[in-house]
């Protein structure tokens, strides 16, 4: 096992892993058309397209006996190259905020606080198919890509190491790919995409593999009738993600109080110009199913825009 | 005498000093195939900016199609316009000269 500073003995990583059992800190799977996942629409060749997406995600559904309290602020950054018309590479860095607020003992409540730089995506999409009608379009672009260990997974705080969930990245090289399909007309636009990613793991602790579906709708609220020109639209959304991630593993053992299957749904609004796009959505769970005590999310808001250079 | 001069020495210049204004370039209209929304538009409209000569481009996305106007003395070739088309990740599927001072409108 690779040696760490900082790192406390298994059984007492174990133990504080399993205190928590956070999923997923923040979502840094954002990217293009709908809000929350990718799009199989193009990138011009030789353009840029930039996005920044502002997120607050509250979990506190805690069914152990800590009255855990997860919030966390972040700020994603997109940067999104087109290659060429068929090949499309992105850059994501999160920046975020993570506070945990749980019961230690009779009447005392303490408050776990990290933020800075989270772990970066860098990934490409390529398009395999593409058909193009007057005033629609159909394409099926798979990507691959990689999740660098650039934020901090060893910090600290007066109580000692953070629990691997609540540090700001894994600390390990992590690959994922999917494959995502876009139909794109005037008045609606419907995206569906799978994917997986594998979590290698780093200082003996891994996160648990994840795989994920999502979908997305868009329909055109506003203007109800097309004139002349290029006239701004307003979408109304709804988007769903589904998501299973496996148990996280300590030195090789499964953490019961980790992982399982979650079910989102989305509804939000997205106002489209040629140049920029501004849009918001409200992350709420349908269905979850957590495996031991794992902590469930209450909501997750998102608002952000898009710039084509 | 010179009073006629002079007007007419004037007139001849603010004739030619407009005369840019109004001089209008070759048009020509591009059916794009897969255009749908207006964030797309945009990369359409920058690519076939960047082709040596276009004055201004103009979608209109209800149509899939963008106008092109030329500098003037300037013409359009298909081939560069299909390549800009489709650089920007979209597909040509019409192009037509348009009669002389038609601007598309």
């Amino acid at each position: 096992m690779i040696p760490r500073a900082g790192a406390g003995r298994p059984t007492s990583r174990a133990v504080c892993v399993a205190i928590l059992g956070i999923a997923t800190c923040g979502n840094t799977d954002v990217y293009a058309a709908p809000q929350t996942f990718n799009t199989a629409l193009p990138v011009a060749k030789g353009e840029f397209i930039f996005r920044e997406q502002l997120f607050y995600r509250n979990a506190g559904k805690d069914e152990g006996p800590d009255d855990r309290d997860l919030q966390v602020f972040g700020a994603v950054s997109v940067l999104g190259y087109g290659a060429n018309s068929d090949l499309a590479v992105f850059g994501v860095l999160p920046y975020l905020d993570k506070r945990l607020r749980l019961d230690r003992g009779p009447g005392q409540r303490v408050a776990r606080h990290t933020r800075g730089i989270g772990d970066a995506r860098l990934f490409g999409r390529y398009t395999v198919f593409r058909r193009d009608r007057r005033g629609s379009n159909f394409r099926v672009a798979p990507f691959v890509g990689i999740e660098a260990p650039t934020g901090d997974n060893n910090d600290r705080d007066r109580l000692g190491r953070l629990p691997a969930p609540l540090q700001l990245g894994s600390g390990s090289w992590d690959p994922f790919g999917g494959l995502i399909a876009t139909y794109q007309s005037l008045e609606f636009q419907i995206d569906a995409q799978v994917s997986y990613k594998v979590n290698t793991g780093a200082d003996g602790f891994r996160f648990g593999n994840e795989f994920r579906f999502d979908a997305s709708l868009q329909y055109r609220l506003w203007p109800p009738d097309l004139g002349t020109g290029v006239p701004g639209f307003l979408y109304g959304v709804v988007e769903t993600n589904v998501r299973h991630r496996a148990r996280n593993r300590i030195d090789g053992v499964a953490d019961v109080n980790s992982g399982g299957t979650s079910v989102f749904i989305s509804p939000g609004l997205q106002y489209v110009t040629k140049r920029w796009i501004l849009e918001f959505i409200a992350q709420l769970p349908a269905i979850q199913h957590s495996n031991g005590t794992a902590i469930e999310d209450d909501f997750t808001l998102r608002a952000g825009f898009r710039v084509n250079f | 005498m010179n009073h006629i001069l002079r007007a007419a020495l004037s007139l001849m210049i603010v004739i030619g000093a407009l005369a840019p204004a109004f001089a209008m370039g070759q048009g020509y209209r591009l059916g794009v195939d897969g255009l749908a929304c207006p964030f797309c538009a945009y990369g359409v409209e920058k690519k076939l900016s960047e082709i040596d000569g276009v004055e201004r481009v103009e979608t209109s996305i209800k149509d899939g199609a963008v106008i092109v106007i030329m500098n003037d003395g300037a013409a359009l070739d298909e081939t560069a316009a299909r390549q800009a088309v489709q650089d920007a990740g979209f597909t040509l599927r019409g192009f037509t000269k348009l009669p002389a001072g038609d601007t598309g409108k």
